[in-house]
């Protein structure tokens, strides 16, 4: 406070000095004269806005005093005197009243801290998340018989977490069919879980089949996806996947940690599937056969400076029938390694598949077919070209692939491109050569593009 | 002019840090942890289970010395971790005391504030 009022003093002194000059300066012009009324003017409105300063400095500086314990009065009398207006009894009841106000707005700062910091998502709701898509080409993005302008699919989710422990997750999926036209409305994920730790979390209902990268990191939203659709033979079941994307029935994950490296695991067993209509159908109401599918994954993430490298192997069985083919039951064995490297830069995906199929009764035996993908993936900023060719080798003869519509051997070369407009919107384009190399052989071209949004 | 260099460069040294990482008492951490941790990749400790929370006041500190990475990627990272794994991201607390609240009352919470707190949790890491 001292300081202060050795800057007021100071200040005066200068202004005092500003005077002094001015009064000795040579007499001023006519038009100057009026200009230096109003600059006097402005000095002495200054001065007596620091004379009240330093009023108010002295008198703060008395309130202290007088508020510090065992303080002597002020020693200076003139100093009392210059304080205009205070009463001598005011100060320790202002600082009391000070002390009390302080009081209570500490109290209520913590009690609004402690609010706050106690609520909880679960008190204000389930929060719903979504992706959607459309798309313009000059194909449907699964079939090659219709052009123009499509609508995809708004994809619902929630992942409510119903106490510690007790996670759930769905994904409700509207979409429209890509062959009808018309619109269609799936619990494409209902499963409810417990983590007991951290290496095991079981999960009870319709869940994506544990293979490979690609089945269980990218759902029915293609915002998350850097390529504008999935590889034809990983599709969905309408949507001309050969594989079994869906399980309904029991899924127990976990990882391990050993050092910097992660080693995670998934086994799980479900209802036995049908191909009906020419789809895979995971029977989520339950099985009329006794039959189940069953299989797992093991996937090691290596950590240090390939932590950004995942590699695994995956395992499939089980007996899937052909309800529209007599005697079109076939034990499906499907053996898969896969490998994902995600970085600041590159997204690179590999995966392939070879299937050892064995046809129960119509006698054909053995059968060998292979599948696979390969997709090279550049972040470039708000850009990411993507490199993509697939291939599959389907035996024919094999009953699972025949009753299958889009069972057809293929390979297809894509190039494409995402453009990240913002956090939420990505916009992508891809050409694509896609070769049916069986039953009717044929190629064609696409050039599509789809704009692909998440909320 | 001199002692008050001094003192500045003294203050420098004795080192207040930018950010402290904290956890509630019973939550034995490493500090090296503490990425997967808000990255929902580690969500046991021993056998209590984790809840972190964000601390808006203090983020932008935590995502770039700890997390290594900006808010789009973070918030980008939590929606795949949610749709995949059907984990929900952190809450996140507004202010350092609402963060310190947090991590005091809730057995198994952890976060961050840019101010050493007070008792009643403990001090996984300082930045």
């Amino acid at each position: 406070m001292s300081h202060l009022r050795v800057l007021c003093i100071g200040l005066l002194l200068g202004l005092a000095a500003g005077f002094s000059h001015a009064a000795e300066a040579p007499r001023p012009q006519a038009g100057e004269a009026e200009r230096l009324s109003a600059l006097e003017a402005r000095l002495d409105a200054n001065a007596q806005t620091i004379e009240q300063l330093c009023a108010r400095v002295r008198e703060l500086e008395l309130q202290l005093a007088q508020a510090r314990p065992g303080a002597a009065p002020p020693a200076s009398a003139a100093a009392q005197a210059q304080v205009a207006a205070v009463p001598a009894a005011a100060p320790p009841a202002a600082t009391a009243e000070q002390s009390a106000r302080l009081d209570r707005v500490e109290s209520d700062l913590a009690q609004i801290t402690a609010a706050s910091s106690a609520s909880s998502s679960a008190d204000r709701g389930l929060a719903i998340h979504g992706f959607a898509d459309v798309g313009v080409g000059n194909h449907n993005v699964y079939t090659p018989d219709r052009h123009g302008a499509t609508v995809g699919s708004i994809d619902f989710y929630l992942a409510p977490q119903l106490g510690e422990r007790v996670k759930g997750l769905v994904e409700m999926n509207v979409e429209v069919e890509h062959d009808t036209g018309s619109v269609g409305i799936d619990l494409e994920r209902t499963q409810l879980g417990y983590q007991f730790s951290e290496a095991a979390t079981l999960w009870l209902g319709r869940f994506h089949t544990p293979y490979g990268y690609y089945n269980t990191a990218f759902h029915h939203g293609l915002q998350i996806l850097t390529a504008l659709r999935r590889p034809q033979f990983l599709a969905f079941e309408d949507q001309g996947g050969i594989m079994p994307p869906h399980t309904t029935g029991l899924w127990l994950t976990g990882l391990a940690r050993e050092g910097e490296a992660r080693v995670q695991y998934d086994l799980f067993v479900g209802n036995g599937q049908h191909i009906v209509a020419g789809s895979l159908n995971a029977e989520p109401a339950g099985s009329f056969s006794r039959q189940v599918v069953f299989g797992g994954r093991l996937g090691l993430r290596p950590g240090g400076a390939w932590s950004d490298l995942q590699i695994g192997l995956s395992a499939f069985s089980g007996r899937i029938d052909a309800d529209d083919v007599a005697l079109g039951e076939t034990r499906v064995n499907i053996g898969g390694l896969y490998a994902f490297y995600d970085s600041d830069r590159w997204e690179n995906q590999f995966e392939m598949y070879f299937f050892r199929n064995q046809s129960l009764h119509n006698g054909t035996g053995t059968h060998h077919s292979t599948a696979g993908f390969a997709q090279l993936g550049y972040r470039a900023g708000l850009f990411t070209p993507y490199l993509r060719y697939e291939h599959t080798a389907l035996d024919q003869s094999d009953v699972y692939f025949a009753s299958q519509t889009y069972g057809t051997s293929y390979h297809r070369e894509a190039l494409g491109l995402r453009f990240d407009l913002n956090l939420k919107t990505a916009l992508k384009a891809e050409l694509a050569q896609t070769h049916n190399t069986d039953r009717m052989p044929y190629s064609f071209s696409d050039l599509l593009f789809q704009a692909a949004v998440r909320f | 002019m001199l002692s008050i260099l001094l003192l500045l460069a003294f203050s420098g040294a004795a080192g207040a840090a930018d950010l402290y990482v904290i956890c509630h008492p019973g939550v034995k951490l490493l500090a090296t942890e503490v990425r997967d941790m808000f990255l929902g990749e580690k969500q046991f400790a021993g056998s209590v289970m984790l809840q972190p929370a964000d601390n808006n006041a203090a983020q932008p500190v935590f995502l770039e010395k700890i997390l290594n990475m900006g808010a789009d990627k973070y918030a980008t990272a939590w929606t795949k971790k949610s749709f995949r794994d059907g984990l929900n991201p952190p809450p996140v607390k507004g202010t350092d005391a609402e963060a310190v609240d947090y991590v005091r009352r809730t057995s198994g919470a952890c976060s961050y504030v840019s101010t050493l707190p007070g008792p009643g949790v403990v001090l996984i890491a300082s930045l």
